[in-house]
């Protein structure tokens, strides 16, 4: 899949390679209404990887179904909704406003909003927010749940239990780390956001694996994919499923590459499924 | 649209800190509209990101890029070697619509001649041509251009009109004639928004071809955005709803 906020709204990609090569298409991050994003710089180039503050800019879910749902019907292409909030309420409100449809196989909750009526401080922080937030919306859905989880956090393991025990259906790890750039020549600072690229692909890989400890739930390991071998490494550390995202802004060709690479891998290792190597290096 | 092999068979210090790159594609190059541009992969390591250059010119398998060095990814560039293999992804945004009017101005300033230097081309002496620099030196910029005879400014006053490129515009179109004209920009916001103040009482339709930092230049991330008069959906993408957009719908 491509990770979040990485392959537009629909079919920005489509004149390179068509959707239908994903498993699944996860939607730039959608609120109940839409977000305008932040002023201008919203990316930077950070060598080993990219910085974004890119500030959530969404049209909001209802005109984003009214837009683009009609392409990924006419393309059939199995659709996982990322949404967030700023309040409880809103995460559930924007749940709730989610139709149940074959395609949407899916919804991703990003938990590393910042909680703005408890004082800013990022939901994605604090396992009883997690656990609380998640066993909301899984009363007002049936549609299943994947939580997104920040890295920024003590004890990963522990906000992965309290999602998976609030009964959350996978959990997607993981989303970008905070970080800042420093401008020498002007004294100041151009921006301050996620970091994301091959600079946080063992930090994913570490939180996928500790996770995978603790929760049988179905993980998507994401961070710093570049190709198939990252791929892999991810299903050896025990995700089910990964995202590339940053990879595809330095080479438009990333996914289909990697996908490709991953069935590679597997024939010419004489595997017939990605199950058969999912946390094998747990012996 | 794709992404093409190249190799660089020239990359050459024109002036000051601008440079020219001319680089082979592996096929030949894609129909293009002037204002159009590529996300060009530097070769040399430390940088995670391409970045976006307009096309300057172009062959029957060629593509010029006229740039200044004025950060990493365009230090890398000017240190690029002849014969170095590269990406070049293309053409990308939406160029210069076709002028409406019967008199087309270009005005441009500085780096902002590699956004507007096809569509000057195209035009020919159809179009007033209006150039601004520091020095005279910097005119090499506009070697192809001059024989359309571009009206020049340079702020020292080495060669044509002593002041800003804007001044120069004003002095040059009477107020009445500016019912007749369209205008195509591209430089530093500074003439652009002394332009927009100009023409502010005319109304004047302009096309302003706009560069923001990009990550993708495919419309994927919604990192490159300019901000314009659109009440629902302000910020708009430079690589894909841009990178030109009707002056008057930017909020510069």
């Amino acid at each position: 899949m491509n990770a979040s906020g990485t392959l537009g709204y629909s079919s920005e990609i489509e004149a390179l390679w068509g959707v239908k090569t994903l498993g699944a298409y996860v939607t730039k991050g959608l609120s109940l209404t839409p977000h305008h994003g932040n002023p201008i710089p919203r990316v930077w180039d950070e060598r080993s990887g990219m910085i974004n503050s890119i500030g959530l800019q969404n049209m909001g879910v209802e005109k984003f179904f009214a837009q683009h749902f009609s392409f990924f019907r006419k393309k059939k292409t199995p659709v996982i909704i990322n949404f967030f909030g700023f309040t409880e309420e809103e995460y559930v409100r924007c749940a709730e406003s989610i139709k149940p449809h074959p395609l949407v196989v899916a919804l991703e909750m990003n938990l590393s909003c910042p909680n703005i009526k408890a004082g800013g401080i990022s939901f994605g922080k604090d396992p009883d927010m997690v656990y609380r937030i998640v066993k909301r919306i899984k009363e007002v859905t049936g549609i299943p749940i994947l939580a997104k989880l920040t890295p920024e956090v003590k004890h990963i393991a522990e906000v992965a239990l309290a999602a998976s025990k609030a009964g959350a259906d996978g959990l997607t790890l993981i989303n970008t780390m905070p970080a800042l750039v420093v401008d020498l020549k002007r004294k100041r600072i151009p921006i301050k956001g996620g970091l994301s690229g091959p600079t946080l692909k063992p930090i994913a890989l570490r939180a996928v694996h500790e996770c995978a400890q603790v929760v049988s739930i179905p993980i998507i390991g994401v961070g710093g994919i570049m190709n198939a071998d990252d791929a892999i490494s991810f299903f050896m550390a025990g995700a089910s499923a990964v995202q590339v995202g940053s990879a595809t802004f330095g080479d438009p060709y990333a996914i289909p590459r990697t996908i490709t690479g991953v069935r590679a891998y597997l024939e010419n290792n004489g595997y017939r499924r990605v199950e058969q190597i999912m946390g094998i290096i747990d012996g | 649209m794709d992404d093409k092999v190249a190799t660089i068979i020239e990359n050459r210090h024109v002036v000051s800190n601008y440079f020219l790159v001319k680089l082979k594609l592996a096929g030949p190059m894609w129909k293009v509209k002037p204002g159009q541009f590529v996300m060009l992969k530097v070769p040399g390591g430390e940088l995670f990101l391409r970045r976006p250059f307009s096309i300057f010119d172009y062959g029957r398998e060629t593509i010029s890029i006229m740039y200044r060095v004025v950060g990493k990814g365009t230090d890398a560039l000017s240190r690029a070697k002849k014969n170095e293999k590269t990406l070049v992804l293309g053409p990308l945004g939406n160029g210069f619509a076709a002028p409406k009017r019967s008199k087309p101005v270009v005005i441009t300033g500085g780096i902002g001649v590699a956004g507007v230097h096809l569509l000057a081309k195209s035009l020919g002496r159809k179009a007033r041509i209006f150039y601004g620099c520091a020095h005279k030196d910097e005119l090499a910029v506009m070697k192809d251009i001059m024989d359309f005879n571009p009206a020049i400014a340079t702020l020292d006053g080495s060669r044509g009109f002593k002041g800003d490129v804007v001044s120069l515009f004003r002095r040059e179109i009477k107020p009445s004639a500016l019912g007749d004209i369209e205008i195509f920009t591209c430089g530093p916001h500074g003439m652009v928004k002394s332009l927009k103040k100009c023409i502010s009482a005319s109304k004047t339709p302009c096309q302003v071809l706009m560069e923001e930092h990009m990550a993708c230049g495919l419309g994927l991330c919604f990192g490159c955005v300019v901000k314009t008069t659109d009440v629902e959906e302000p910020y708009k993408r430079a690589c894909k709803e841009g990178p030109v957009f009707d002056l008057w719908q930017v909020s510069l």
